[in-house]
């Protein structure tokens, strides 16, 4: 197609005009946005470079004509970002090529020398403006060095000074000592102390001053620091004064770094302890410890937890571990109450040394309960890591009294970081409910406590303790919900869910119902119950001709990861004569990270049981679950059901791809329902669908539809 | 202590090249000097497109800003802000919103000193030197007081976190930020993926681990999934830097090996 531009004595209409040239502006754009960084969307460039393609045209059709004023217009390109030779590369060839074709410029021997002169008008302007801005930017750069390094040099100065001064007036011993373990610096109060003048003590190698059969401690705590197996260590000394004598002190010693983190100098703070303070102490110590393991007990442990709340370091602040030996009982009632003490003492003793690189305190509470407190620093480890190494330890070095090999786990209710104004007594509380709730799960579990939790755990907590009676009385009862297939509206499976109709209170459904059992552990009988009724129900409409689809089971983490979960499956099956083709389980998708559960997904799919995931969606991990184990449907969570989740209807051809079927739960409407069938979904349960009803009722609906 | 040496603080060592720099010439900036030119002129060798993936990285930046102000945002933490040249937080998010305020968080001191220099009477812009691996020093500085921790802050960690080695357990380092953070808040990371195909990546990467400045570390899609933790990602997720919603030229490489070299993602704080 001849273009019109080049057809002569044709002139071009105003609307012809405007329309090139904001087509060559907007290619203009294009090409510098996707070669350099422009602060400014497509459009707005788009508009700024309309501008100029306006003034360049203008100087363009000026008469006289001038190609001067470009270099303006080509100065101001440069001022729009990092253009750079890149950036005007890509704009003379868009102009170079673009006006030529403009129908403006259709006569194009009469403009071609003109635009010829404005482009290179332009790029000069343009050159010179870049190479003006990289000076400016290069002499920003030595003034921010410049600036840096006066402020560094100022930062090291303050700090010098405010260190001196906190020497200077401390009346406690301070010692500078360098790397070789010579005394560089002394403060005036360990003069006082060792009756030794400041300038007598430089140069003296530290370990002199210490009285004999002493100083191997101190060394080895110096090479400690050294190796960054200690950031600070507390000691009680015995240094030696001018006059021969041994003085009791405490010593506390860090390693200082330089700026650039090289080791520089040892810093030793002195403290005088009198033969009445360590006096005192010692009667402290018997009186606020626990006679069988010698730790602190919890009154101790309470009055150091509040100091230590108040002087924590408020960047780490301080971690209380409440543990309970699991299965104490079994072990007390079955060996005997003497290898129990024992195995009391084992524990203490390989705590302290578990937590030998802490600053920590260990107490004995009542019982088979211990206390920990840790006042974090940078390389406190975290709680799992903590908790880890703890019943590593105690599971892997089991202490052997009179023939028994003993090895335990412990559990614990942990509280990090609390308020530097909470209250011992209200920390030590939640430590414990934290460590009620990981109780409630498998052994050797940790918690951490949550604020929130505790006042939903205390609401639901009564709930969940009237739970077992109220099954006992027939409170509650096995309800079935329908599940459909999307496609046809036909009824494909129906699903056991638990019902529990409260006298003056509300009904809580399964989902209420599941996860107040699940947090008292009443899920293993309950859910195996639900499971046995569901069964019953299910072959008796099949012996009857009533109803012969699948019946569906939902289990909770706790059920899943249950070690006996498949033989409670397999007799059930046995029991109510269902076949494993009828029945179909799934798991939260969650608890798959967990080898119990997916051994028992493994184990129940290979024998002929359906098995699905629930609250699909949520992990990054889960389409892989998918694929790596042997999973035939999922059901998405119901919060991206509702949200129609894109990231969801993205997976979904993935996942019939390879087989596997997607429901989608709590589906109110037909128009949620239709457009979950447009994305793929095959099956829906939901209030749209019908609620879980008694046998009678789900029978009724059926025939109704 | 008395002893009186007359140095230059290692951090202010310009004979090491600085992360923040490199991105400055890499983008065409000349906020840099010769050992940064040197590096950057190394790694082009090596990649030929380097430079579209600093332009890529900017431009998502420019798209999680809208996007976190368009969601009611007024409030921004950039860590590892670098130099604040073309298109910054500040710029991006005032050009939307006027009212909003930043706070600028590096560790490198000449980056810093130079943001001072530059923003220095933009009163709802504040700058801090300070090392991303030190949380509370960065949360409970006076510059932070800028940010009303009651109201949802869009915290920027973009071509960061592969600075900060394992050992340092930078998972550990985010949930502390993101605890700090109030329901609403927005984070958006963009991080050297571990799964691209681009060799030359690995080369550069190697060129500036030896020089002896910042060390990179590439991340899977996993690991830097978790940086994220219980924060809700917005759609589309945590895809590739040139993925994330891109809306034109400006956004993507034309080398699609660029365009999968990091991983983004913007999170919200339910």
């Amino acid at each position: 197609m001849p273009e019109p531009s080049r057809i002569p004595d044709v002139t071009p209409s105003p609307e012809d005009i405007v329309r090139a040239r904001k087509m060559l502006a907007r290619k203009w754009a294009y090409l510098l946005q996707s070669a350099v960084a422009i602060p400014m969307s497509l459009d707005g460039l788009g508009e700024a470079l309309s501008t100029r393609l306006d003034e360049i045209c203008a100087l363009l059709h000026a008469e006289p004509f001038t190609g001067d004023p470009a270099e303006q217009i080509g100065a101001g390109l440069a001022k729009l970002g990092y253009l750079g030779p890149i950036g005007l590369r890509r704009t003379t060839d868009v102009l170079g090529r673009g006006l030529f074709a403009l129908p403006e410029f259709g006569q194009v021997e009469r403009y071609a020398q003109r635009i010829a002169l404005v482009i290179g008008a332009l790029g000069s302007g343009f050159t010179e403006a870049t190479s003006e801005s990289v000076l400016t930017q290069q002499e920003s750069m030595q003034k921010s060095l410049l600036k840096a390094v006066r402020d560094a040099n100022w930062n090291l100065k303050e700090s010098e000074a405010r260190f001196n001064e906190v020497v200077t007036s401390s009346t406690n011993g301070v010692l500078i000592v360098d790397l070789e373990g010579r005394l560089l610096t002394t403060n005036a109060a360990v003069g006082d102390i060792l009756g030794h003048t400041q300038e007598e003590l430089v140069g003296v190698p530290l370990l002199d001053l210490i009285a004999p059969g002493f100083a191997d401690m101190l060394s080895d705590a110096m090479a400690d620091l050294v190796s960054g197996a200690a950031e600070r260590i507390r000691q009680s000394q015995r240094m030696l004064r001018k006059d021969g004598e041994a003085a009791r002190l405490s010593l506390t010693m860090s390693l200082l770094r330089g700026a650039d983190d090289e080791r520089s100098h040892f810093v030793v703070v002195v403290e005088d302890g009198t033969e009445l303070e360590l006096l005192q102490s010692e009667l402290k110590r018997q009186s606020l410890h626990d006679v069988l393991t010698g730790l602190p007990n919890r009154q101790f442990f309470t009055t150091h937890l509040e100091t230590v709340l108040r002087k924590a370091d408020p960047e780490f602040g301080v971690t209380v571990f409440h543990l309970d030996l699991d299965a104490f009982g079994m072990v007390s009632n079955s060996v005997g109450g003497r290898v129990a003490e024992r195995l009391l003492q084992h524990v203490a003793q390989r705590l302290r040394v578990v937590m030998a690189a802490e600053k920590a305190m260990i107490a004995k509470f009542d019982g088979d309960e211990f206390g920990v407190l840790v006042e974090n620093t940078a390389a406190t480890p975290t709680i799992g890591e903590i908790m880890k190494s703890i019943n590593d330890d105690l599971l892997l070095e089991p202490t052997y009294v009179d023939g028994h090999g003993l090895a335990v786990s412990v559990s614990a209710g942990v509280v990090h970081r609390p308020s530097v104004e909470a209250e011992p007594v209200d920390v030590l509380r939640a430590a414990d409910t934290a460590l009620r709730r990981a109780k409630v799960r498998r052994r050797g579990q940790w918690e951490v406590f949550h604020p929130a939790q505790d006042v939903l755990d205390r609401r639901d907590h009564a709930v969940a303790v009237a739970m077992p009676a109220a099954w006992e009385n027939g409170e509650i009862t096995v309800r079935y919900r329908p599940i459909v297939q999307l496609a046809n509206g036909e009824v494909s499976g129906v699903e056991a869910a638990l019902h529990w109709d409260r006298p003056d209170a509300e009904v809580l459904d399964h989902d209420e119902c599941a996860e107040l059992a699940e947090s008292t552990g009443l899920i293993l009988p309950l859910g195996e119950w639900l499971l046995r009724v569901g069964a019953g129900q299910s072959a008796w409409w099949r012996q009857r001709g009533q109803f012969d689809r699948s019946l569906v089971v939902r289990l909770t983490a706790h059920q899943a990861t249950d070690a006996d979960l498949v033989s409670r499956v397999v007799g059930v099956l046995d029991e109510t004569g269902l076949t494993v083709e009828q029945l179909a389980v799934s798991m939260p998708a969650s608890v798959l990270l967990v080898t119990d559960a997916a051994d028992n997904l493994g184990t129940l799919a290979d024998m002929g049981v359906h098995m699905g995931l629930d609250d699909f969606g949520l992990g990054p991990l889960d389409p892989a679950a998918v694929s790596d184990l042997p999973v035939r449907s999922v059901r998405v969570a119901r919060s991206l059901v509702d949200r129609r989740s894109p990231y969801v209807t993205a997976l979904l051809p993935l996942l019939s791809g390879s087989g596997v079927t997607v429901a989608v739960d709590g589906i109110r409407s037909a128009e949620q329902a239709s457009w979950w069938l447009a994305a793929g979904a095959d099956f829906a349960t939901g209030e749209h669908f019908g609620a879980a009803g008694t046998p009678t009722e789900f029978l009724k609906r059926l025939e109704k539809r | 202590m008395a002893d009186e040496q007359n140095w230059v603080p290692q951090s202010v060592d310009v004979s090491v090249p600085s992360a923040a720099r490199l991105y400055d010439y890499m983008l065409g900036g000349a906020h840099n000097f010769a050992v940064d030119r040197l590096m950057g002129d190394k790694m082009e060798a090596a990649m030929p497109h380097a430079r579209s993936a600093a332009r890529v990285n900017r431009a998502f930046l420019g798209r999680a800003v809208r996007f976190m102000v368009a969601q009611g945002v007024r409030q921004f933490l950039d860590i590892g802000s670098g130099i604040p040249t073309v298109a910054n937080v500040h710029e991006v998010a005032q050009a939307e919103a006027p009212d909003c305020r930043v706070v600028y968080v590096d560790r490198d001191p000449v980056a810093v000193a130079h943001s001072e220099l530059i923003l220095a009477g933009n009163d709802s812009v504040r700058v801090l030197q300070a090392d991303l691996r030190d949380p509370d020093s960065i949360l409970n500085s006076p510059q932070a007081h800028l940010l009303d921790f009651d109201q949802p802050i869009g915290l920027l960690m973009l071509l960061m976190l592969h600075w900060v080695p394992t050992e340092d357990d930078p998972w550990g380092l985010l949930k502390h930020y993101r605890e700090a953070l109030p329901s609403g808040s927005y984070l958006a990371i963009t991080h050297f993926a571990d799964d691209h195909d681009y060799e030359g990546v690995k080369v550069a990467a190697e060129r500036m681990n030896k020089a002896g400045g910042d060390q990179v570390v590439e991340r899977s899609r996993d690991e830097i999934a978790a940086f994220f933790g219980e924060f809700e990602l917005a759609e589309p997720g945590l895809v590739t830097f040139a993925e994330w919603r891109p809306s034109g030229p400006g956004d993507i490489s034309s080398d699609p090996a660029i365009n999968r070299l990091a991983y983004a993602g913007v999170g919200r704080k339910p």
